[in-house]
């Protein structure tokens, strides 16, 4: 009933890129995305199968240098038990802690969530506020070539990235916050497990004498993509974090999302959401 | 032992009523032994799938199986064109498992394969063409009596276009309907117009109340298999077996006693196995063809697209009250969405008439429903029967009576709740009344009176985060419903050479705990510890009739008919044993395993030993009993009145929440239950019940949401209908009232649809509590909540229509 063909499990990053030559490749980690997908017949499996489990290069929660370097096959579980992870990224943690039950975070992986480019995909706000990079590899000819990309220009559509069907996500890399950063997620579900974002809100920057600078606002199920909020920044870039100025940012928020109506709710509540929560996340760094 | 001390052995009193009994079935269950009809394939086994419609509301131009039947694998295909015999289903018969020339709704079935494999079928449907003409689609009931409105069964004419193919006869599904309404229900007693002009205070609003479904976690499924006589085996997971027998035999155009039904263990009911559906016919059609057993299992997409709903209602509820607090009057109105066929949804009025009409003392009530075809999925029957529906009215209009004239909510309902020895308007007959009891209890215990009116005060304070406090009570059927020829059970009892009891009983069990209940009431009869009971329960060609699991009446009426055969049974073993020991029979007693002397307790012989010499003799016996119990209670008249049930449940909840204006976000945060069940049997049993039911109504209050849009339904799936996961799950406090009715098996009275009814009407005082907002629709979702409190929600208001 299929097309699928053959099954391949690498065991090295070279033979993985090498198979990804022909383009032909559906990639499989944790499944629990594309399992789903293709039962419910909306993705199709390609000629080869390709279980990326076993490549080592892309395991591993390390700190290289003043980067946090996340490997993609590392699960949502991991990454909210890592010290490293704890101690400098606690959005991320956040965002992890409220990513569907604990079954799907034991099996489901960063690599999978940034690939599968939903805009309500639970780390990928985060990812936006924290300045992450996504790694990249292919086999242009014959040798292993890798380079990063911001996750900022990452994303093109619902579903749709910059990664050619010839490249592998191996790994994310964030710069480690500077002393005095701060970081911010909240999702918006009904429930606390198994739901998906009605929105979704990442704020960081760094906070001296009330403050903010360098500011990160993301947004999340609000557009085809998970988006860098540019409008809330610029209302928020070097100002003092006072009632005047959060409430201009919530209304930034609010004017400069464009969400849809949906299952899940209608655009018009989305957009007080934005405005609501936008505030009370930045009160609540206003107090920190 | 010796002889000496065997004499003196004393058996103390010791019963089975009221304690913590484990369901019997939870082991095999908790350890994923127990086989579901999933779990059974039978030899030859092929499977079957069927083809719905692509289309909401069209003619079915043309139907092309023959590439689906070329296809390797695939044993049989059918259309209502292969069934000529094809009869209506359904409580209206206006409903032919395979569509006729014409689909009106989502689900209707098309065409059916039986094949090899489920892929194989899966393969075949998609290769089946089928050619449409669209009609105008009636998404919404308030459309579908408009004077222009298409007709959803119209005169019916064949595929091709004439009458040609299709069994004349009276049924709906072959004359038509020259309007859409399919079932009206009108009711009265006293007069509202006096009623209205005894009044000081009077309020009228509309109620709209959602689709929500059972989602049993067992998806339906059936197999079925004809043996070479023509006889029909069916593995079936109905909670009516016997009624569904003789219907069963009827589609088939065979004599019932050739139609077997066995129900393997039900992965959940609520309601939803009470009708047949199209896809059991159409299994046994694609059996019949096929020669083989054809197994027939939904998807879970399937069961939320093609089984029952609870009945939508768009209601107005017009009610008074005297300054006093005394209730004068109730005008209903309501208007049910009955989607596109006639199932027990369409019915609910009988229950929701007796909640208007007798919850509460009202002199004057009137009361409307007209049912009406829609292109909308139908409703069946679901735990609580229209009950939430009408509560949900009924208890927020007493608040806002209470609110109107001044008068404390607790003491308004007070004031108005029936009392035992009490006969309604509509002749129901309370001969056991733990009303007041019960909001008394549930008020004290939640401290209703002082949160209420803190909470009150609380309204305008500054802070996003509100308290709320709200309760609701209710009325429903506790001792069985006459509502068929008999609404009565048989039991066959018999006791082998070890004292070991069988039970054969013609109630099912679908999780509700009966088989432990029933045991637990024969073991108290008979002085045998429960691990002496097996229970036969699950097979037409064994068990004596039963009218099925329905109204709460299984504790009730099979537990009347246990006692009654285990009565028999002590009956005349003590008479061999008085015999024996030379004393009349009430002298003795059965306790423990042994014929005891009453009075002292003192061990005669062995009960095992008794029954032994009893069968190893000349003229040798066993004990093997027979009972039917019929309850003591009378069919309603024609203008719905009479005192239908042999007892009535009553109960309190009180709810308490935390809402968030900004996000209009609800937290549960405990719910305090009193109910009246007559006497806790399994205790266990009874908590679990009582929680599952509050559990339910918290879905239907807060979370659960079946979205339909002009007949399509946007949200088949657990992602997008959110059944209450477990964190959500409030902190509860439940109170049983002891009521002893002397009808009810050791007192009790039936609770199974109870727990679930009081949740939204509660829930919705609660958030009237905390910001002062009243909310008249359900589900309180948090976008819907924010709106509300926004002043997002404009005032919906449903001019009261009658069908002519």
């Amino acid at each position: 009933m299929t097309e699928l063909k053959r099954y391949y499990a690498p065991t090295s990053l070279d033979q993985a890129v090498e198979c990804l030559k022909g383009g032909n490749v559906t990639i499989l980690a944790g499944g629990t995305d594309l399992t789903p997908q293709s039962q419910a017949g909306r993705i199709k499996f390609r000629e080869t199968l390709m279980n990326i489990r076993h490549i080592p290069q892309m395991s591993g929660i390390t700190l290289e240098g003043k980067e946090i370097r996340i490997g993609a096959l590392a699960t949502i579980t991991e990454i909210m038990e890592h010290p490293l992870v704890r101690e400098h990224l606690p959005a991320l943690v956040e965002a992890c802690d409220h990513f569907a039950s604990d079954q799907i975070r034991n099996a489901g992986t960063i690599g999978g969530n940034i690939c599968n480019a939903s805009p309500a995909g639970d780390t990928l706000v985060p990812l936006l506020v924290l300045d992450a990079c996504v790694e990249l590899a292919s086999m242009p000819e014959t040798k292993l070539y890798r380079h990063c990309m911001p996750i900022s220009t990452f994303f093109t559509g619902s579903g749709k990235t910059r990664k050619s069907l010839c490249e592998l996500v191996t790994g994310v890399r964030i710069p480690v916050p500077a002393a005095g950063h701060v970081s911010r997620f909240y999702k918006h579900g009904t429930r606390p497990a198994l739901d998906i974002s009605t929105i979704s809100i990442g704020v960081a920057g760094n906070l001296k004498d009330g403050v903010l600078s360098n500011v990160r606002v993301a947004f999340g199920a609000v557009a085809p993509t998970p988006l860098r909020a540019t409008a809330t920044e610029s209302a928020l870039e070097g100002r003092h974090l006072d009632a005047a100025t959060i409430e201009a940012a919530a209304v930034a928020a609010r004017d400069e999302v464009n969400p849809i109506d949906d299952v899940r709710a209608t655009a018009w509540y989305r957009k007080e959401m934005i405005h609501n929560m936008t505030k009370r996340m930045l009160e609540n760094v206003a107090q920190a | 032992m010796t002889v000496a001390e065997k004499k003196h052995r004393i058996i103390e009193p010791d019963s089975l009523i009221g304690k913590r009994i484990p369901k019997m079935d939870a082991p095999d269950k908790a350890s994923g032994r127990t086989r579901y009809i999933h779990d059974i394939d039978l030899p030859g086994q092929l499977h079957g799938k069927i083809l719905r419609s692509a289309r909401i509301h069209a003619l079915i131009k043309s139907i092309d199986t023959s590439a689906a039947k070329a296809l390797p694998g695939v044993h049989v295909v059918i259309t209502a064109a292969d069934i000529p015999d094809q009869r209506p289903i359904g409580v209206a018969k206006d409903h032919f498992p395979l569509k006729v020339g014409r689909v009106r709704s989502e689900r209707d079935e098309i065409a059916a394969v039986a094949a090899e494999s489920e892929e194989i079928a899966e393969a075949a449907l998609k290769l089946i063409k089928v050619e449409y003409e669209d009609l105008p689609v009636i998404g919404n009931p308030e459309d579908s009596i408009k004077p222009d409105a298409v007709l959803i069964h119209p005169e019916p004419h064949g595929a091709d276009g004439t009458h040609l193919h299709l069994k004349q006869g009276t049924s709906i599904a072959h004359r038509g309907k020259a309007d859409n309404v399919a079932m009206r229900f009108d009711y009265a007693h006293g007069d509202v117009v006096q009623g209205e002009a005894e009044s000081d205070a009077v309020v009228e609003d509309t109620f709209k109340l959602h689709y929500v479904t059972h989602c049993c976690m067992g998806v339906s499924g059936m197999i079925a298999e004809f043996d070479a006589a023509g006889n029909v085996q069916m593995y079936s997971n109905t909670q009516v077996p016997f009624l569904h027998k003789r219907e069963f035999a009827e589609y088939l155009n065979i004599d019932p006693a050739r139609i077997r039904i066995i129900q393997p263990p039900i992965g959940g009911g609520f309601g939803s196995k009470l009708d047949i559906y199209p896809f059991e016919v159409i299994c046994l059609y694609l059996a019949r063809a096929a020669k083989r057993p054809v197994k027939m299992l939904f998807t879970r997409e399937e069961e939320f697209l093609a089984s029952p709903t609870r009945q939508p209602v768009l209601l107005t509820l017009r009610s008074g009250c005297k300054k006093d607090g005394t209730l004068t009057f109730r005008t209903v109105h309501t208007l049910h969405d009955n989607g596109a066929y006639t199932s027990w949804g369409a019915t609910t009025p009988f229950v929701m008439m007796q909640t208007f009409s007798s919850l509460y003392r009202v002199p004057h009530c009137d009361y409307h429903t007209a049912a009406v075809y829609t292109n909308n999925p139908y409703a069946g029957s679901f735990r609580g029967y229209g009950n939430l529906q009408a509560t949900f009215a009924i208890e927020q209009h007493m608040d806002m009576l209470a609110a109107k004239i001044g008068m404390d909510p607790l003491e308004f309902r007070m004031k108005n709740a029936q009392d035992a020895g009490e006969v309604t308007g509509q002749g129901m007959s309370f001969k056991s009344c733990g009303f007041k009891e019960c909001i008394t209890t549930a008020a004290s215990r939640s401290d209703f009176a002082r949160k209420f009116a803190e909470n009150q005060a609380n309204q305008k304070k500054p802070g996003n985060i509100k308290r709320g406090i709200g309760m609701a009570s209710m009325l429903h059927v506790g001792g069985g419903a006459k509502i068929y020829p008999s609404d009565g059970c048989g039991t066959i009892l018999k006791m082998d050479d070890f004292a070991n009891v069988t039970l054969i009983t013609g109630a099912s069990e679908i999780g509700q705990g009966s088989e432990t209940v029933l045991s637990q009431l024969v073991c108290e009869e008979l002085g045998l510890p429960i691990s002496a009971i097996t229970v036969v329960n699950n097979d037409t060609a064994i068990t004596p009739w039963d009218v099925g699991v329905h109204a709460s009446r299984t504790t009730f009426i099979a537990g009347n008919s246990a006692i009654g055969a285990a009565k028999k049974a002590k009956g005349k073993i003590l008479a061999v044993a008085a015999k024996k020991f030379d004393c009349t029979e009430a002298d003795l007693d059965l306790r423990g395993g042994f014929v005891i002397r009453a009075a002292s307790g003192e061990a005669l012989v062995e009960l095992s030993k008794l029954l032994r010499n009893l069968h190893f003799q000349e003229k040798a016996e066993l004990v093997m009993t027979t009972f039917y119990y019929e309850p003591p209670s009378v069919h309603q008249d024609k203008g719905f009145k009479g005192d239908v049930s042999a007892a009535y449940a009553w109960g309190n909840q009180v709810v308490e929440i935390e809402v968030d204006t900004d996000t209009g976000f609800i937290r549960l945060l405990k719910v305090t239950g009193a109910h009246d069940v007559g006497r806790v049997l399994n205790r266990l049993g009874i908590e679990g019940q009582i929680e599952g039911g509050v559990v339910m109504g918290q879905g239907y209050a807060f979370t659960e949401d079946l979205m339909i849009e002009d007949g399509k339904m946007k949200n088949p799936n657990f992602r997008d209908y959110k059944l209450v996961t477990a964190p959500e799950i409030p902190e509860m406090d439940i109170a049983f009232i002891e009521s002893m009715d002397g009808e009810g098996p050791q007192g009790a009275k039936g609770v199974g649809e109870a727990p679930s009814i009081c949740m939204a009407a509660a829930a919705a005082n609660a958030i009237a509590n905390a910001t002062g907002t009243r909310m008249f629709e359900l589900p309180f979702t948090p976008e819907k909540v924010y709106r509300a409190l926004h002043g997002q929600t404009p005032k919906r208001y449903w001019k009261p229509w009658k069908a002519e």
